[in-house]
């Protein structure tokens, strides 16, 4: 498959702190998940990714084409579908006037084309029925997916998706599931998210950052094998897993870096590979640098 | 649902001019919409209609209220217009249309209340014609035409303008409303000032630092002064002054070589509105005048009729 998106030594500093360090990526057609605790730098790869910001340090090339260069960032923009984390709507727009604005900005300039495009993505993203009312009388999910649906127009060749399925109902995940799916047959999509049954489900890669730097790369199947008996199940916590928590069944379920024998072994789970690879660390603590930095740059 | 995506994937589709002229209307339509811009425009109807030759006895009183209510009222609807988009800001600077064609089209918006203001002005001229008239002072019919135009049309032009370079670099929600107060208290200072010190080059100066002023104050029955200044280039300055406008507003977002061919842009028409604005100041009557009814305008001070100079 060949590369879409390429990084090469890319480092991104907010200040005197760095949000990422020595980045080297190469993403091609498909889903690819993005996990790493609070500030481990996923929206400043995304924010890259999106040509929304350039790198302090080293290259990217997305589709070919050096985001660097006025005219080939605008080349980059016009396949390019992106989803910030957080999003605010023109007061006054229902959700059809917004994403058909936004249409408008990807040049979609014949009314005819654009009206129609604007309804494929909002039936996609089921708002057909609601197209019509202002945003601002919309649910946070609803407005989400107002959101999403504005990245897909096109559709796009790049998808550039921050935690898109945040506060939207099990059906909604899985209908965004199916669409990102038959997208990601001809697109580069990838996605940040919390949930790591998202990635599970959809993502054939996952990228896992920590503190600005990849901490893994590989397949998802891959990741979730790691974790091979080391999840068990237990009446209590046992002292020696790093991770332990009460299930819906009464019983303890076990994470240990180390692998244990005569425990009752049960499939881990991409979030027990997850938590394995970050070593039980407390996610807070490890992304305040970049918050921080994150802050200081709202400020300026 | 694969079909769906898969047959659409195309780029979209060009109309061969861009999204400038669309966009452009569509931020027209929703300027128009805005409710402290068809304030302005009921206000400005009100005040036109009261217009009729006897009740013109001053030229400077009238001709302000399209400046307040289309200039002043359209720079606050076109500031909160800009700034309606800015918590989309994210989503929509990563599309192909740059920040530049965006604040292009919103500058498109100020022709709606300019055309409004040219409207006053056809209706000021015909039931106050230029020529021949007391009133305008000791301006001649090419003058008094440039000070209407000073006064009637181009603030309503540069306000908006104004409210649209401040939105692109001031995150202040209140910005538009604090600038019109600023205005409004600022040419009326200065009017107070030329009033109380017509014939001070400091005070002409700091008359003519603004984007709106008075040339004439009726002062007695019949009786009218006639201030220092070109009026045509003060009209000059203050076009300079839409220009610069624009070119901030424009520079916001801007990078590279588009960036630095703004940069001199900006150069070049702050030093063309810098020389109309010492033209202003140096041109026209070289000392205040005061004008009565049939008679030669003479220097204030030594007018035959009392005035309170």
């Amino acid at each position: 498959m060949s590369t879409s998106i390429s990084l090469r030594g890319v480092g991104r500093r907010f200040g005197s702190a760095w949000a990422l360090a020595d980045v080297d990526l190469d993403l091609a057609p498909g889903v690819t998940g993005l996990l790493g605790p609070n500030g481990a730098g996923k929206t400043t790869l995304l924010r890259l990714f999106a040509t929304a910001l350039s790198p302090t340090e080293g290259t990217v090339s997305v589709l070919g084409l050096d985001p660097a260069e006025p005219a080939e960032r605008t080349g980059i923009r016009r396949r390019l579908g992106y989803l910030p984390q957080e999003i605010g709507f023109p007061r006054g727009f229902s959700a059809f006037a917004f994403v058909d604005y936004v249409a408008l900005l990807k040049e979609w300039t014949q009314p005819a084309a654009r009206h129609a495009e604007v309804r494929r993505v909002l039936d996609l993203t089921g708002l057909s029925g609601i197209a019509a009312k202002k945003i601002r009388t919309l649910s946070g999910g609803q407005r989400r997916r107002v959101a999403l649906a504005q990245a897909l127009l096109g559709p796009p060749a790049v998808l550039i998706l921050d935690e898109p399925t945040t506060g939207l109902d099990p059906e909604q995940r899985a209908t965004l599931r199916t669409v990102l799916a038959e997208l990601a047959r001809t697109s580069v999509v990838v996605l940040s998210t919390h949930q790591t049954e998202d990635v599970a489900a959809l993502c054939e890669r996952v990228i896992v950052l920590d503190s600005g730097r990849v901490r893994y790369d590989g397949l998802v199947t891959e990741l979730t094998g790691q974790a091979a008996g080391r999840v068990w199940l237990a009446d209590e916590p046992d002292p020696a897993a790093s991770v332990s928590w009460r299930t819906g069944t009464g019983r303890y379920r076990n994470v240990a870096e180390h692998a244990r024998t005569g425990v009752e072994h049960v499939e881990p789970s991409l979030e027990d590979a997850y938590l394995l690879l970050r070593g039980g660390r407390p996610a807070q603590a490890d992304g305040q640098a970049e918050q921080a930095a994150r802050s200081r740059e709202v400020l300026s | 649902m694969t079909e769906t995506i898969a047959a659409r994937r195309t780029t979209a589709p060009e109309s061969g001019l861009g999204p400038l002229t669309p966009l452009a209307w569509r931020e027209t339509r929703r300027y128009v919409r805005n409710p402290v811009f068809l304030a302005g425009v009921v206000f400005t109807a009100f005040a036109v209609k009261s217009w009729h030759a006897g009740a013109v006895q001053e030229i400077g009183t009238l001709s302000a209220y399209p400046a307040i209510f289309l200039g002043g009222f359209g720079m606050i609807a076109a500031c909160w217009l800009t700034q309606s988009t800015r918590r989309s800001a994210e989503a929509l600077d990563v599309t192909p249309t740059t920040p530049q064609a965006r604040t292009a089209a919103l500058c498109a918006v100020a022709i709606v209340p300019f055309l409004l203001g040219c409207l006053s002005l056809l209706l000021f001229v015909r039931i106050q014609p230029l020529d021949g008239v007391w009133r305008y002072g000791a301006f001649s019919p090419s003058d008094r035409m440039a000070v209407l135009l000073s006064q009637l049309v181009v603030p309503t032009l540069g306000g908006p303008l104004l409210g649209i370079a401040l939105a692109r670099w001031v995150r202040f929600p209140g910005t538009a409303i604090v600038a019109f107060l600023f205005l409004y208290g600022w040419v009326s200072l200065i009017t107070i000032l030329a009033w109380n010190h017509a014939n001070s080059v400091p005070f002409v100066m700091l008359r003519f630092f603004a984007p709106f002023t008075f040339f004439t104050l009726t002062d007695g029955p019949y009786n009218v002064d006639t201030w220092r200044g070109s009026p045509w280039f003060f009209v000059g300055w203050q076009l300079g002054l839409c220009a610069v406008a624009v070119t901030v507003a424009l520079l916001r977002g801007a990078d590279g070589r588009r960036q630095r061919r703004l940069i001199r842009a900006l150069v070049a028409v702050a030093a063309v509105t810098a020389l109309m604005y010492a033209l202003t100041v140096t041109g026209g009557w070289d000392h205040p005048v005061v004008s009565h009814l049939g008679q030669a305008p003479v220097p204030i001070g030594h007018s035959p009729h009392p005035t309170n100079r």
